[in-house]
């Protein structure tokens, strides 16, 4: 951590683009005027749509684009002035691109991770045993990547960014492309690895339920901008106060009058219900569902990011 | 440096884990081998035996050698290493604590030993059957540091062409441009000493001949130590350049984004 006791301290961060040259120069502002204090040893989910500024984000707190202005310390570094100091202290897994060799082994692969990171033999050994029972992954060690599904992959990438025992864990859009099981445990493994292990975990995410279930505190930001900072307990209290049911019908059904209910869509075919959590309990209404309506399918969802987003907008200002 | 050695056995590694893709390239390796030699044995039958000082046998010593330097690298690394720049897998390598270039240039040569573990044996069979033994044991040996040089310096200049994708994001064009140099200038398909004399002196003084030719006179029978002189500087050039490019590529990428 920094002299601070912090894990990530920014002030005042900005990021501007230019493209084109002369009357087709273009400025494009991807990030502004963020700051932002993250504890050593907290969750934290940085999230927001398309173009808000995420990865412009991790990128500057990585080290791999300069700030255009303000201060950014990570682990008490500046991140591109000591980019390689700082690799050697922060775990990144990028939900689309692997760290892994395809042909090879995710053992062979961690051998080259263990020699950029200067870990000797014997640990680095000590080391994948242990992650292999943290991250119950030892028997996917040893077959080649190109065989692993994606989400067998995503927990040989979490071991590949772990084994030099990183102080913090940069992880950008993690669970994309992962099904549900596999996020489920995906998610589960990134809280234990916290902790465990007392490792810092910044997470982007499209993905709402990423954010309930792995984060402390959550950080939205849209248009480069940070527009909400609060406890995850707090914005499930005020922002994700609803819950979205799909229900597959076998032939039509009556109309359903629930208090805290709101019937978005009702067909022959099916009906996507609005629940609000905090009049009604969703297992109330799955309940009285599955009782008076012929069911063929259902399945609960959050609501998407982008409503969260606008519910944010909506919400006046504290 | 033992990240170097261990990104070394990691690239053979992986070369070896594609065998069948090693296998096509021998076999690739042979097809153009048999058809180039024989053509310029044609050609030396025809002309008292010998071009341009290339006896018939020297001529099959040189193309195997020459064709070895060249394919035992990806036939496609700047098109390969431009793609990765443009698409932004260079910029998370940034994230590794050891030279982007550095480690590229470990793995491609644990690569280049792996096919070349086949690639030699077999040109050396075509050769031993075809026309029988090297014309001069001791130009056959310094072929071997020679065509190790000329694996280095065409990887560190193909990166360096390929670094350019860090400005224009496409360096297929430059790839084009390089492959043929390399077949003409680099004296891979034909000795230098057979083009005209200005045209020689152009590819004399220019890194493509430290790629191919080198090795391929000194296969040949032509005991030239100083060539290996030659291909070092070349080799210690083209690794300044291809640094400078991506140092400053590296730079430009952390500032306008990748």
């Amino acid at each position: 951590m920094g002299a601070n006791g912090l894990g990530i301290d920014v002030t005042g961060l900005s990021k501007t683009f230019v493209s084109g040259r002369r009357a087709k120069r273009r400025v494009v502002e991807a990030v502004r005027d963020i700051s932002l204090q993250v504890e050593a040893g907290e969750r934290l989910a940085y999230i927001g749509p398309n173009g808000a500024g995420k990865s412009t984000s991790i990128k500057i707190l990585t080290g791999i684009l300069h700030a255009s202005a303000g201060d950014v310390r990570v682990l008490g570094l500046v991140p591109w002035k000591e980019r390689r100091q700082l690799a050697r202290r922060i775990g990144t897994l990028f939900g689309q691109r692997s760290q892994l060799w395809f042909e090879l082994t995710p053992h062979q692969s961690f051998r080259m991770l263990a020699a950029i990171h200067r870990i000797d033999k014997a640990d680095a050994a000590a080391r994948v045993a242990e992650l292999a029972e943290l991250l119950d992954a030892g028997d996917l060690f040893d077959e080649p990547v190109r065989t692993l599904s994606l989400g067998q992959r995503m927990r040989c990438e979490l071991a590949a960014c772990m084994l030099h025992r990183p102080d913090i864990l940069f992880l950008d859009e993690p669970t994309i492309g992962l099904d549900l099981l596999a996020k489920q445990l995906f998610r589960d493994l990134l809280v234990r690895v916290n902790e465990e292990r007392g490792t810092t975990i910044f997470l982007t995410s499209h993905d709402v339920a990423d954010v309930e279930q792995v984060a402390q505190r959550v950080v939205v930001v849209n248009h480069g901008s940070v527009i909400y900072d609060d406890s995850v307990a707090a914005m499930r209290r005020t922002l994700l106060a609803t819950k979205i049911i799909d229900v597959g019908l076998l032939n039509g059904a009556d109309a359903l009058a629930l208090e805290g209910v709101t019937v978005l869509k009702h067909t022959a075919n099916g009906a996507k219900l609005v629940v609000d959590t905090t009049a009604q309990s969703v297992r109330h209404v799955l309940d009285v569902v599955l009782e008076v309506w012929p069911v063929s399918d259902i399945s609960v969802v959050d609501p998407p990011l982008e409503d969260v987003i606008a519910e944010i907008y909506g919400a006046p200002r504290a | 440096m033992s990240w170097f050695a261990t990104a070394v056995r990691t690239g053979a590694r992986q070369m070896y884990a594609s065998w069948p893709a090693l296998v096509v390239s021998a076999f690739f390796y042979l097809v153009v081998v048999t058809a180039v030699t024989t053509l310029w044995r044609a050609g030396a039958a025809a002309n008292d035996g010998h071009v341009a000082g290339y006896t018939a046998t020297m001529l099959t010593w040189y193309l195997a050698t020459s064709e070895a330097s060249i394919l035992g690298l990806s036939f496609r690394m700047i098109e390969e290493v431009g793609d990765d720049i443009a698409s932004g897998s260079v910029a998370t390598e940034l994230l590794r604590p050891v030279s982007v270039l550095g480690i590229r240039i470990a793995t491609e040569i644990g690569r280049a030993v792996a096919r070349l573990s086949v690639l030699v044996p077999a040109g050396a069979a075509l050769c031993l059957v075809t026309v029988g033994p090297p014309p001069h044991p001791a130009g056959l040996l310094l072929a071997v540091p020679a065509v190790l040089l000329a694996l280095t310096t065409n990887m560190l200049l193909q990166h360096a062409v390929a670094g350019m994708s860090f400005w224009i994001r496409d360096a297929r064009s430059g790839w084009f441009l390089y492959q043929k140099l390399v077949f003409i200038l680099g004296g891979m398909l034909v000795p230098l000493e057979v083009l005209p004399a200005a045209l020689r002196h152009v590819a004399e003084v220019l890194p493509f001949a430290a790629v191919a030719y080198v090795p391929a006179r000194l296969a040949s029978g032509h005991v030239e130590p100083e060539l290996l002189a030659v291909q070092l500087g070349w080799s210690v050039v083209t690794g300044v350049v291809a640094s400078l490019v991506f140092a400053a590529g590296e730079r430009r990428l952390q500032v306008v984004g990748g």
